[in-house]
C-alpha cells in the first residue's frame, strides 16, 4: 500500500511541473488556435535564466537564501514574460491572418531558434543545479517520503493554479480573456484589446512555464538544451488530454498524465511508459476528442 | 662500373650482417606505437615506458649478461602502417613487441609477428585480438566482456549482496553490459531480485525506484551513462531506499558528483584505474620514475599496461634463462606473476585472466578511494 502511495506522490511531483507547462499550451490554443511549440524551449530557458541569477545573487553575498530564491523566481519569470512577447511578436503577430499552417511552421522555428540559443550560450552538455538552493529537509509519513522540494512544487503548483482560475474567472481581464477565447471578431467589437489580450495570456504561460522550468532545475538538478522537448511534449498531451484551450481541463490532464506515466513506469514498465502514453492519448481522441473538460462547440455548417 | 656497385653493394651488405652479428649482444624490444597522429600522446607513452623499463634493466646489468635495445615503429593507430611496422621490426630482428595502443593496429600486425615467433603485447580491448589463439599473443588490458565478470565477482563474492537489483537504459553498451553482468551473476549464483531499464534523459526515475523498493535490494547495479546514474542516485536516496549503488565505467565522470550532491557520497563506480589510483607498490615506484624521468605524468593507464607486458616477457627471459620466444610463451602460460597492475596471468589464447578493473567508492568531498581489492 505504501509502496502505491509513494508512486502517487511520485506521479503528483511531476504531474504539478506537466500541469504548470501545459497551462502555457492551453491558453494560447484557446485565443489564437495556435500550438505555440516553443513554449516547452521557454521553459528550458527559463531553468537556465534562473540558474544564472542564482549564482550571481549568491555571488554576491548580500540577501539571505530565501530571498534569493524569491529573487531567482521573480526574475526569472519577468525575463521569460519578455522573451515570450518576443516571440509571440516576432513569430506568431505578422502571421495572425495568415493560413493556420504557417504559423505552426513559424512556432516550430521559433522552438528551434530558443533551442540553438541555449545550445550556443550554455554548451550543449548538461548543465547542473547546485544541490543546496532549497532545504534538503525530509520528511517520512506513513512509509511515504516526500523532500522539502517535493511539498514546495505541489504547494507552490496548487496555489499558482487557484489564482489562476480566480484570476480567469473573476476579473474583469478574466472575463476578456474568455470573450476573446470565444470569439475575437465580436470581442473586438465589445471594445476588447485582443492584441492586448494576446500579450497578457503569453506572459501569464510563460510566468507558469518558468516556475515550472525552476522546478525541474531544482528538483531534477540536470538540464540539458533538449529538455524542452520532453518536458512540451508531455505538457501538450497533458493540455489534449484534458482538453486543449480549458484551463480546469489542463490542470487536470498535467496531474493526471503524472500519476499515469508513474503507475505505468512503477507497475507495468518504464521503458513502455511513453508507448502508453501515446495509447492514452490516442484512446481519449478516439473517445472524448475535445478532451476530460472540453466542450464540443458546435460548428456552423 | 658494374662491379664498383656490385662491391659496394656486398660491403653494405656485410656491413649490415656485421652490425646484425654486433648486435646479437642485445635483447631487441620493439616498440609498436602511434607515435604521431591522433593517439601521438598514448603512443608516446608507450614508448617512454618501454625505454624506461628497458633502462632500469640495463642499470642493473640487462638480462643474460645482455643489453636491452629498443625500437620503436610508429604505426600511427592505422591497420596498414602496423603491418609495415610489423615487417620492419621483425627485420630487425625484435624478440618481442610492446603495442600497440589501438586494437585494430594490434590486430594487424598480430600475423606477421605469429609467423615470425615473436611475443606481443598490447593493450587493445577488442574481444576479437585473442579469437586466433596466437601463441605469441598477450593481452595485458582486459577484454570488454571482462568487466562484467568483474562485477559480478564483486557484488556476490566479495560484498556479498544477496538482492541485487540491476538497471540499465536502453543503449547497446548499457544494455550490453547489463546483460552480460546478469549472466556472470547467474553463473556465481547470484540473486537478482530486479532488473528493469530506464529511459535516458527522462530524469523522472522515481517510479521504477519506488517499485524497486518494495523488493528491498541490497544492491543497485546501474549500466548506463552519468547524467542518469547521478539523478538516480540521488533519487534512491531521497526515497528512503538504504541499498548500495553500483555503476558502470560510464558513470565515471564529475558530473556524476554534482549531479547525485550529498548522495554522491559512498557510491561506487566500477573502472579500470587512473595510474595514481593503482595500489601496488611496483605500479607507484614505476611511476615517480617515469615523472622523474620525463617531467609528466603517464598519459593514461593504457601506457602502464603496456609496460606490464613488457615486463612480464623480461621476467620470462630471466626465469627461462633464455631468449628462445617459445620457451618463454610457455612459461608466461604456466605461471603468474605481480605486475604494476595486479596479477599477471594468461590463458593459452593470451587473454589475460583476472582483471584489472577496481572500486571505488566516492568519498563525502567527492574524490574516489578504491575500495576493492584491498591492498
Amino acid at each position: 500500500m505504501d509502496i502505491f502511495l509513494q508512486q502517487v506522490v511520485n506521479g503528483l511531483i511531476i504531474g504539478s511541473i506537466y500541469a504548470l507547462v501545459a497551462l502555457g499550451y492551453t491558453m494560447v490554443y484557446g485565443v489564437m488556435k495556435l500550438i505555440n511549440f516553443a513554449h516547452g524551449d521557454l521553459v528550458a530557458l527559463s531553468a537556465y535564466i534562473g540558474l544564472m541569477f542564482y549564482t550571481q545573487l549568491i555571488g554576491m553575498g548580500v540577501m539571505p537564501q530565501s530571498m534569493v530564491v524569491i529573487m531567482v523566481f521573480v526574475l526569472t519569470a519577468l525575463v521569460a514574460a519578455a522573451v515570450a512577447l518576443l516571440v509571440e511578436r516576432v513569430a506568431y503577430r505578422p502571421l495572425r491572418t495568415a493560413p493556420r499552417l504557417s504559423a505552426v511552421v513559424s512556432a516550430l522555428g521559433a522552438s528551434m531558434m530558443i533551442q540553438n540559443g541555449i545550445m550556443l550560450i550554455w554548451g550543449p552538455n548538461i548543465t547542473i543545479f547546485p544541490s543546496d538552493i532549497l532545504p534538503a529537509a525530509s520528511w517520512t509519513v506513513y512509509g511515504i517520503s516526500i523532500t522539502f522540494v517535493q511539498a514546495a512544487m505541489i504547494i507552490i503548483t496548487l496555489v499558482l493554479m487557484v489564482s489562476l482560475t480566480l484570476f480567469i474567472n473573476y476579473t474583469k481581464m478574466g472575463t476578456a480573456i474568455r470573450a476573446s477565447a470565444i470569439n475575437q471578431d465580436v470581442a473586438k467589437l465589445m471594445g476588447i484589446n485582443v492584441n492586448m489580450i494576446i500579450m497578457i495570456i503569453f506572459v501569464v504561460g510563460a510566468v507558469l512555464g518558468s516556475v515550472g522550468g525552476l522546478f525541474i532545475g531544482m528538483y531534477y538538478r540536470g538540464i540539458s538544451f533538449n529538455l524542452g522537448w520532453i518536458y512540451g511534449l508531455n505538457a501538450f498531451i497533458a493540455a489534449i488530454l484534458g482538453g486543449i484551450g480549458n484551463i480546469p481541463g489542463s490542470m487536470v490532464g498535467g496531474y493526471m498524465l503524472g500519476l499515469f506515466t508513474a503507475l505505468i513506469a512503477g507497475y507495468v514498465s518504464s521503458s513502455w511508459a511513453e508507448a502508453f502514453t501515446f495509447i492514452l492519448l490516442i484512446l481519449i481522441l478516439i473517445v472524448r476528442p475535445t478532451g476530460i473538460l472540453g466542450e464540443r462547440v458546435a460548428e456552423k455548417v | 662500373m658494374k662491379k664498383l656497385f656490385s662491391l659496394s653493394l656486398m660491403l653494405m651488405v656485410s656491413a649490415f650482417f656485421a652490425v646484425g652479428a654486433f648486435a646479437a649482444d642485445t635483447i631487441k624490444i620493439g616498440v609498436q606505437a602511434p607515435i604521431t597522429g591522433e593517439y601521438a600522446n598514448e603512443g608516446q607513452g608507450i614508448d617512454n615506458a618501454a625505454r624506461l623499463l628497458a633502462e632500469q634493466y640495463n642499470a642493473k646489468g640487462g638480462l643474460l649478461g645482455k643489453k636491452l635495445e629498443v625500437f620503436t615503429c610508429d604505426d600511427e593507430a592505422q591497420a596498414m602502417k602496423a603491418a609495415i611496422c610489423a615487417k620492419e621490426l621483425v627485420e630487425k630482428g625484435v624478440i618481442m613487441i610492446i603495442g600497440s595502443y589501438t586494437s585494430s593496429a594490434a590486430e594487424a600486425a598480430q600475423r606477421t609477428y605469429f609467423r615470425a615467433g615473436v611475443l606481443q603485447t598490447t593493450d587493445g580491448t577488442s574481444d576479437s585480438l585473442t579469437k586466433n589463439g596466437y601463441w605469441t599473443f598477450f593481452r595485458n588490458s582486459n577484454p570488454n566482456s571482462a568487466n562484467a565478470a568483474f562485477t559480478a565477482d564483486y557484488m556476490v563474492n566479495a560484498a556479498k549482496f544477496k538482492r541485487i537489483a540491476i538497471l540499465s537504459d536502453h543503449s547497446s553498451y548499457a544494455q550490453g553490459l547489463a546483460d552480460a553482468v546478469t549472466a556472470e551473476v547467474k553463473k556465481v549464483n547470484g540473486n537478482i531480485v530486479y532488473s528493469g531499464k530506464i529511459k535516458a534523459n527522462s530524469q523522472n526515475f522515481t517510479p521504477v525506484l519506488t517499485s524497486m523498493k518494495s523488493l528491498n535490494p541490497d544492491v543497485i547495479y546501474f549500466a548506463g551513462y552519468y547524467a542518469d546514474g547521478g539523478l538516480i542516485r540521488a533519487q534512491q536516496k531521497q526515497l528512503g531506499i538504504n541499498a548500495e549503488f553500483i555503476g558502470g565505467d560510464a558513470n565515471d565522470n564529475v558530473d556524476f558528483v554534482k549531479l547525485a550532491g550529498a548522495a554522491a557520497k559512498d557510491a561506487k563506480i566500477v573502472n579500470v584505474p587512473t595510474p595514481d589510483m593503482l595500489p601496488y607498490d611496483s605500479a607507484k615506484k614505476f611511476l615517480a620514475a617515469y615523472n622523474a624521468k620525463y617531467g609528466k605524468e603517464i598519459p593514461s593507464i593504457w601506457a602502464l599496461l603496456n609496460a606490464d607486458g613488457m615486463f612480464a616477457f623480461l621476467t620470462a627471459i630471466e626465469k627461462t634463462q633464455s631468449t628462445d620466444t617459445k620457451k618463454m610463451s610457455d612459461w608466461l602460460h604456466a605461471n603468474e606473476l605481480d605486475g604494476f597492475s595486479g596479477k599477471l596471468k594468461w590463458d593459452k589464447n593470451g587473454e589475460r585472466v583476472g582483471s584489472t578493473f577496481m572500486v571505488y567508492n566516492i568519498k563525502a568531498d567527492g574524490s574516489y578511494e578504491v575500495a576493492y581489492p584491498k591492498k
